[in-house]
């Protein structure tokens, strides 16, 4: 009897453990398409698919808003290898964001959808797009989390990829040539290179200074943060000329110095500033920098190696060529390269505009 | 003062016969590891992503071919552990993007047994930290073309109680184990070679560097204060109980026959044992400081840099300085004629031309304090044995270049004392 009970268990064991063999072959099969996997949007983020949240609605990939999503964009945009980029923010139901000072207060639950994209020519933005990838940023419990959803060649959904990933995309640019960039899709944790605020993770666009101004809305231009107070998702906004505003620093109508300080801000000062990351230089390229050696201005650099060049200082006035600042903004080698991130080809109009502002200061 | 720039044609010739050594130098052979899979290596990034406070990281015997950074985001007593220098490599040598291989954000973190190679930037960086412990790791890089290096290897930067024992920093463009901006330090126990500098101190406050073996890099031990920083000035460095030695590799900070640029780093001379700039509180003894070809101890202002000598809450001055009981060994090769600052010993000393020195100082002092240096504002103290038979030498810059003076007379800084006190009890427990 004993024996014989022995061997049945033996059986069913072995047997539970082809079982679970299978199981786990299943699960972990790498074909399954990532569309036919249904997820339950319950509310535990972040979620595997893309799809889950349910922010577009119709074919995922026209990326059309369903009603809870607005639309927003700042007033200068940070440069990502010429990729085009649509945001939305989903605040939750019946929260209002709010303005504190100078910080606009977002809720917790609030979802900020960042979608990278490239037209086959960027002068035909709406056709023929690719997108590579979505990057949500999610205020949880214990503040924001940023994750990374790639999209697959279909194009009828993106998966979260904690640990990034890189693609290959081919685009014509404005001049009419034929650009080949190796995408690099940042891992989570890269995110937090430039979404940094005293080692806390923060939006970057998402500020007064980058919304207080005008966007094209489906019914309409209007003040972007005027448009949130309209439909009772803002409170504490006075108007326009009661907060900051920065100017969109491809608007060649404005001041070359505006112009510059603009595109500085919202490309470097991100890490560039007291609370960022790259506080050990001392370099701050705030819109409001005004002192000369922390805006860089004959100001040696402390840990640039291989990026300082042949060069002494960060900024020579009149002198671009012999400035650091546009030197590394015009290298594309790894650990020359700035802004380290989302900067594999040279940003030439960016580059155009800080040298001629550089060239423009008095010696 | 006049801002001092040396231009000697003739000894840029000289140069040239100058004999600067190069190493490629490598503990061990990474190549000879078993490779790990793209699945190894992408858990490997998912574990620096998703560990939680008191997790370990295992960092299996293998070589991990990574292409982007390892970044540990604000987690606290986390251990990053391999299983031995030259068991466990991470190599960065296809990282595409990204400042740094390693980086490290948090709070008691400990990282040991493992190498990092060919980083790009920096090898392993950790910022903001309270608590960084690197033990037993080997950063390097292995290409045979050292200006493809990085710039720092193990790079703690405003971080407070920082312990590195036991590691190895190797080829790096600029410090191999570089501590910035921070303060409660101890380097101990370790080796640096083949970098431009060996151990370097910056903008830090609180440090203790002992038991260390600095050789092969063009400047062995420093430490400096760099203006404009948010950490403005340091103070409070002992540095004892090292090997300084032959501290005579080319400075291959900037490529060969090029000049200085604005990293400071640039202008360390080939042969440099010991240097201090714009250091302040500094005790330097028991150290064994030999055949570092052009001086064994520099002590010197920032004004020689010929850069801005003005920023908030920092003084370019270097001062309170005790240097004793430590052991020199000349050479006789011929001094460093690269830079500016090798020229201006080899030809100016005050023990005859192209002579290795002990000891210099730049004599450059803050007038406000006294008309002369014959009172020694600024407390620099010197107490070796068999003072005589050193090579020393005091210059006098004051003027510019144009009156280059120098002296051999050490008299008006001996019979002091300055008391330097450090405290880095707190970093037993790491």
């Amino acid at each position: 009897m004993m024996i014989n009970f022995r061997n049945i268990t033996f059986l069913v064991a072995s047997f539970s453990f082809l079982i679970s063999c299978e199981n786990k072959k299943d699960s972990q099969n790498p074909e399954l398409p990532a569309q036919t996997e249904t997820e339950l949007a319950d509310g535990n983020f972040p979620y595997r698919n893309l799809s889950t949240y349910g922010f577009f609605g119709g074919e995922i990939k026209k990326l059309r808003p369903n009603p809870s999503l607005i639309p927003y964009q700042p007033a200068s945009s940070l440069f990502t290898d010429y990729a085009l980029k649509s945001r939305f923010i989903q605040l939750p139901e019946k929260e209002q964001a709010s303005i504190e000072y100078d910080s606009l207060l977002l809720p917790k639950g609030t979802i900020l959808i960042k979608n990278f994209y490239y037209p086959a020519d960027l002068s035909i933005p709406e056709e023929n797009i690719r997108i590579i990838e979505t990057r949500l940023l999610i205020h949880g419990e214990t503040g924001w989390e940023a994750f990374p959803y790639i999209w697959n060649d279909d194009q009828n959904e993106a998966v979260l990829k904690v640990v990034g990933g890189e693609k290959e995309v081919k685009f014509k640019n404005l001049q009419g040539e034929d650009q080949v960039v190796n995408y690099l899709i940042p891992n989570k944790n890269q995110c937090k290179t430039c979404h940094n605020q005293s080692e806390q993770l923060a939006p970057i666009g998402i500020k007064i200074k980058h919304l207080n101004n005008d966007f094209d809305f489906t019914n309409g231009r209007q003040n972007q943060l005027a448009y949130w107070t309209e439909k009772g998702r803002l409170k504490g906004f006075l108007g326009k000329e009661h907060h900051p505003h920065l100017i969109n620093y491809e608007d060649t109508s404005q001041a070359l110095a505006d112009r510059a300080m603009a595109y500085l801000d919202i490309n470097c000062s991100h890490c560039h500033q007291a609370n960022g990351p790259a506080s050990t230089s001392g370099l701050f390229l705030e819109y409001d920098q005004v002192e000369p050696l922390k805006l860089g201005i004959m100001k040696t650099p402390v840990a640039a190696g291989n990026g300082a060049g042949a060069f002494d200082y960060d900024i020579v006035p009149g002198k671009a060529d012999e400035s650091i600042l546009t030197y590394r903004m015009n290298s594309t080698e790894v650990g020359i390269a700035m802004p380290e991130l989302g900067r594999t080809i040279v940003h030439q109009e960016g580059v155009a505009l800080i040298k001629k502002w550089i060239n423009s200061l008095e010696k | 003062m006049k801002s001092i720039h040396l231009l000697f044609l003739s000894i840029m010739l000289l140069g040239i016969i100058s004999c600067t050594s190069q190493s490629n130098e490598q503990t061990f052979d990474s190549s000879k590891l078993p490779k790990a899979s793209e699945a190894e290596i992408e858990k490997l990034v998912e574990d620096f992503i998703m560990v939680e406070d008191g997790g370990t990281i295992l960092v299996k015997p293998l070589f991990y071919d990574v292409k982007t950074q390892l970044i540990l985001d604000n987690k606290k007593n986390i251990k990053i552990q391999g299983a031995g220098m030259e068991q466990s490599v991470i190599s960065f040598r296809n990282l595409k993007t990204g400042g740094e291989g390693v980086k490290i954000v948090g709070e008691n973190i400990l990282i040991e047994n493992l190498s990092i190679e060919d980083a790009p930037g920096d090898g392993i960086k950790a910022q903001h930290t309270d608590g960084i412990t690197f033990r037993k790791i080997n950063v390097t890089w292995t290409h045979g073309d050292k200006s493809k290096n990085g710039t720092y290897a193990i790079y703690p930067v405003q971080c407070k109680n920082v312990l590195i024992d036991g590691c190895i920093a190797s080829h790096s463009k600029d410090a191999g184990i570089y501590v910035g901006q921070s303060e409660n330090i101890i380097v101990k126990n370790s080796l640096a070679f083949g970098n431009v500098a060996g151990i370097e101190i910056e903008n830090c406050d609180n440090a203790e560097v002992f038991d260390n073996v600095a050789r092969d890099n063009a400047g062995g031990i420093l430490v400096f204060n760099l203006p404009g920083l948010p950490k403005a000035d340091g103070k409070g460095t002992k540095i004892y109980n090292n090997e300084v030695i032959d501290n005579n590799h080319e400075n291959f900070a900037t490529p060969l026959g090029d000049g200085p640029n604005g990293n400071t780093v640039t202008m360390i001379p080939p042969g440099s044992g010991i240097v201090l700039l714009a250091a302040k509180e500094v005790e330097i003894f028991n150290n064994k400081i030999l055949r570092n070809k052009t001086t064994g101890l520099a002590i010197a202002s920032y004004q020689i840099t010929g850069f801005p000598s003005e920023a908030p809450n920092w003084s370019p001055y270097t001062h309170d300085i005790y240097v004793h009981d430590n052991t020199y060994e000349r050479t006789l090769k011929i001094p460093d004629l690269t830079r500016e600052l090798g020229q201006m010993i080899s030809v100016y000393n005050a023990h005859g031309k192209a002579k290795t020195q002990d000891i210099v100082y730049d004599g450059i002092w803050d007038t406000n304090l006294s008309s002369d240096i014959e009172s020694n504002p600024m407390k620099i103290c010197i107490q070796e044995a068999g003072m005589d038979e050193l090579h020393f030498t005091r210059f006098y810059l004051m003027d510019g270049e144009d009156n280059i003076q120098s002296f051999k007379d050490y008299k008006p800084f001996q019979g002091c004392q300055i008391s330097i006190s450090t405290d880095v009890s707190g970093l037993a427990s790491l």
